[in-house]
């Protein structure tokens, strides 16, 4: 840490004390109309224009949504943010990837112990595009995982867990789990050899822990064998309870990133207000 | 941090924050960029690997070799280095709970005011330490292979006495190349410049347990197990 | 501690006594603290009631006892030799198709013991360390499993690897030269009888205590 300034320093005030940037300026489609025209006569355009204007300023009027758009994406981010910012973001979009083909798949998916694998053999050789989407999903899974993996160590090399942004970490690390979740009990639902095992192993695993580990087991097998209520307790946590909780943590996870702010680099110091920022 | 620490980083941050850029359209730009090239690599891995299913599950299997999706690999060798039973549930949920206990708590722990990697040797020597720990445990995972099955190139003659000793268990306890497992027995890989070939023979009629005895193996096969274990060298 | 707390005047239950604003004569709860408790209790007591039941429903199957299933007919009595062990695929959870069988490596015992006194041995194809399927190699007289490196030897007791205890068996019974097998059971290290335990649990010495028996098994 640098050495603290001398209380003659003009840096040397309360955060809140310190001007506020100004809010940035009204998109044009809420500006206040100008005057009408002369003319009479408005062309097609024009009045398209007006007309999505009004429709803009209709829904603000009644839901004070600019103010929170404006001072959401119009917030500043600290200069020095590079291309290494772009992972949890990158995240959140694999995710919804994840969510949008998911939701395809359901549509053909039967999690019926004795039809699962024939209903994933439909789809991929016999729906149009089948094959795609779920490998869309398949892959979309792993490239979630290491863009998460990398999200997290950027996080941890420049130092981002730190004061303010505790909480933010917390909160990034409970989506880990929560995303390895996804991996562990979207496993099982292809229903093959490798996916069978995988959770025969999986659940044992949690089945080996002293104590209350055997209950864990039972709970995630619904019994003490793998019965008819296995597939579906798994595809019911894969598909509604975990996402659900992903979607909420994203949702925390952002509101505290925008109320925060996005880190500088660590290697970006401010000396003095008003002098550019140096590389020390 | 103290106070003094804090009010010092908030102050610098808000510094750096008023001579930003607005995160639209300029950071936003960035992230969709990138959100196109991760759906580019979706599609493509995709369309090049496909999302093929393997043969339906069967518990009554006695010849599938199940295997975990890679980003596992790691934890599935965990368990297979863990050789006593009384840490079995070290491995299965010590350390992966562990591991994510440290990282939650993190921020709790790591409460130093310094932010830039190369003035924090500690936690940049254990994110190595992590990874390196990683990659090699899950390479190793990648590299596990089935019990019966031995990848070693052989001559042509003695291939059949690598199939009898694939076929025989040996790999549950001992080791040919990459194949096996390390311990309980000892390292076959090199079994032939240690033991002349009787001394081979011998120990497959009367070893010392828990290894069993392949007295009543076929003499044919006998014959090309011992040839083959003396030929490796 | 400080005599100063022992002396001090003990809080008025009353709030006029406590000079709170609106306060009424009589008056011990204020209308503004009633309502935070309704407020909290009611919205507790609403969550509750839908969370308690889904939660029971998940969690019922944890605590339930898992029904006898009639004995199943493996075969002939003269199908299974005592020298080696003979693989029987049989259905112990029907309605679930492939995934409601089990394989059974079955031979007959032929030296019975006051422990081990079933008519054959039928050991369980579940590796006792995390439940891969151990196959039997008969050149070695031996149970190997393809997951994590455990070896058994020709009764299913542990030789290496990581394995907590033996294989698991299976009661048998014989009637009109038919064999039937019954409940599965779990061995410890003597190959004594002990309840059903999961891949993983230790049921010999100490480490027994941590993995107590439980309603399902």
């Amino acid at each position: 840490m640098p050495k603290m300034p001398k209380p003659s320093n003009p840096l040397h005030k309360k955060v809140s004390d310190l001007p506020k940037p100004p809010m940035p300026p009204l998109p044009p489609s809420l500006r206040p109309n100008p005057k009408p025209k002369e003319r009479s006569e408005v062309t097609v355009g024009e009045a398209a224009a007006a007309g999505g204007t009004s429709v803009v300023a209709w829904i603000d009027e009644r839901t004070s949504g600019s103010g929170f758009l404006r001072g959401f994406l119009f917030r500043k981010v600290p200069k020095g943010v590079n291309w290494w910012y772009t992972l949890g973001s990158a995240t959140m979009f694999a995710f919804i990837a994840q969510a949008f083909t998911g939701v395809f798949l359901a549509m053909y998916y039967d999690p019926n112990p004795t039809v699962a694998y024939e209903s994933m053999r439909h789809i991929n050789n016999e729906v149009f595009l089948g094959e795609f989407v779920h490998g869309m999903h398949k892959w979309g899974a792993t490239v979630m995982t290491v863009l998460l993996f990398v999200h997290m160590a950027r996080t941890f090399v420049f130092g981002a867990y730190k004061y303010p942004r505790e909480l933010n970490w917390v909160v990034g690390v409970l989506l880990l789990m929560m995303t390895m979740m996804m991996g562990f009990t979207g496993y099982l639902l292809p229903f093959d050899q490798r996916s069978f095992w995988a959770t025969i192993v999986g659940v044992n695993l949690n089945g080996t822990g002293p104590m209350i580990g055997p209950y864990l087991a039972d709970f995630l097998r619904g019994g003490a064998e793998f019965g008819s209520t296995t597939l579906p307790r798994f595809y019911a946590i894969h598909m509604m309870l975990v996402p659900g909780l992903i979607a909420a943590l994203i949702g925390i996870h952002l509101y505290l990133v925008a109320k925060l702010g996005t880190t500088a680099p660590p290697w970006v110091k401010a000396e003095i207000p008003g002098q550019d920022e140096k590389r020390v | 941090m103290d106070a003094r620490q804090k009010e010092q980083y908030l102050r610098e941050y808000s510094a750096l924050k008023a001579k930003g850029k607005p995160f639209f359209p300029y950071a936003v730009g960035k992230d969709s960029l990138m959100a196109c090239i991760v759906l580019i690599v979706i599609i493509f891995m995709s369309l090049i690997l496909g999302a093929e299913l393997g043969p339906k599950a069967d518990p009554t299997t006695t010849s599938y070799v199940p295997r975990p999706e890679w980003y596992f690999f790691f934890l599935f060798e965990l368990l297979r280095v863990i050789k006593p039973p009384e840490l079995v549930f070290v491995a299965t949920l010590g350390i992966p709970n562990i591991a994510i206990a440290l990282l939650v708590l993190l921020p709790f722990y790591d409460r130093g005011p310094e932010r830039r990697p190369e003035r924090r040797p500690i936690a940049m020597t254990a994110m190595a330490l992590t990874i390196v720990a990683m990659t090699y445990l899950t390479l190793l995972g990648a590299f596990a292979g089935s019990p019966t099955e031995i990848d070693m190139e052989v001559p042509e003659q003695y291939v059949y006495g690598k199939e009898i000793a694939a076929n025989s268990g040996c790999l549950g306890c001992h080791k040919f190349g990459e194949n096996g497992n390390d311990g309980p027995g000892p390292n076959l890989t090199t079994i032939g410049a240690r033991l002349p070939k009787q001394a081979i023979e011998r120990t497959l009629d009367n070893p010392t347990a828990p290894m069993p005895s392949f007295r009543d193996l076929p003499p044919e096969q006998k014959e090309a197990l011992v040839n083959f274990l003396a030929y490796l060298r | 501690m400080t005599p100063e707390k022992e002396t001090k005047t003990p809080k008025s239950k009353f709030t006029a006594d406590r000079g709170w604003p609106g306060a009424f004569e009589g008056e011990t709860v204020t209308r503004r603290h009633f309502m935070t408790g309704v407020a909290l209790g009611a919205g507790g007591i609403a969550s509750a009631m839908f969370a308690l039941p889904a939660l029971g429903f998940a969690l019922g199957p944890i605590f339930e006892k898992t029904e006898h299933r009639s004995l199943l007919d493996v075969g002939a009595v003269e199908d299974f030799p005592a020298d080696t062990y003979t693989p029987q695929v049989v259905t112990t959870v029907a309605g679930i198709g492939e995934v409601g069988k089990i394989l059974l490596y079955i031979r007959k015992n032929d030296n019975p013991t006051p422990e081990q006194s079933w008519p054959f041995v039928a050991i369980s194809n579940r590796c006792a360390h995390l439940g891969c399927p151990v196959r039997y190699i008969e050149a070695a007289k031996s149970f190997i499993c393809p997951c994590h490196g455990g070896t058994y030897g020709f009764e299913g007791e542990v030789t290496g690897g990581p394995p907590v205890r033996p294989l698991d068996r299976f009661e048998t019974y014989v009637e009109n030269g038919r064999v039937f097998v019954g409940e599965r059971f779990s061995v410890n290290s003597q190959l004594e009888r002990v309840p059903t335990r999961d891949p993983g649990a230790h049921v010999d010495g100490f480490w027994q205590v941590l993995y107590p028996p439980r309603p399902t098994t």
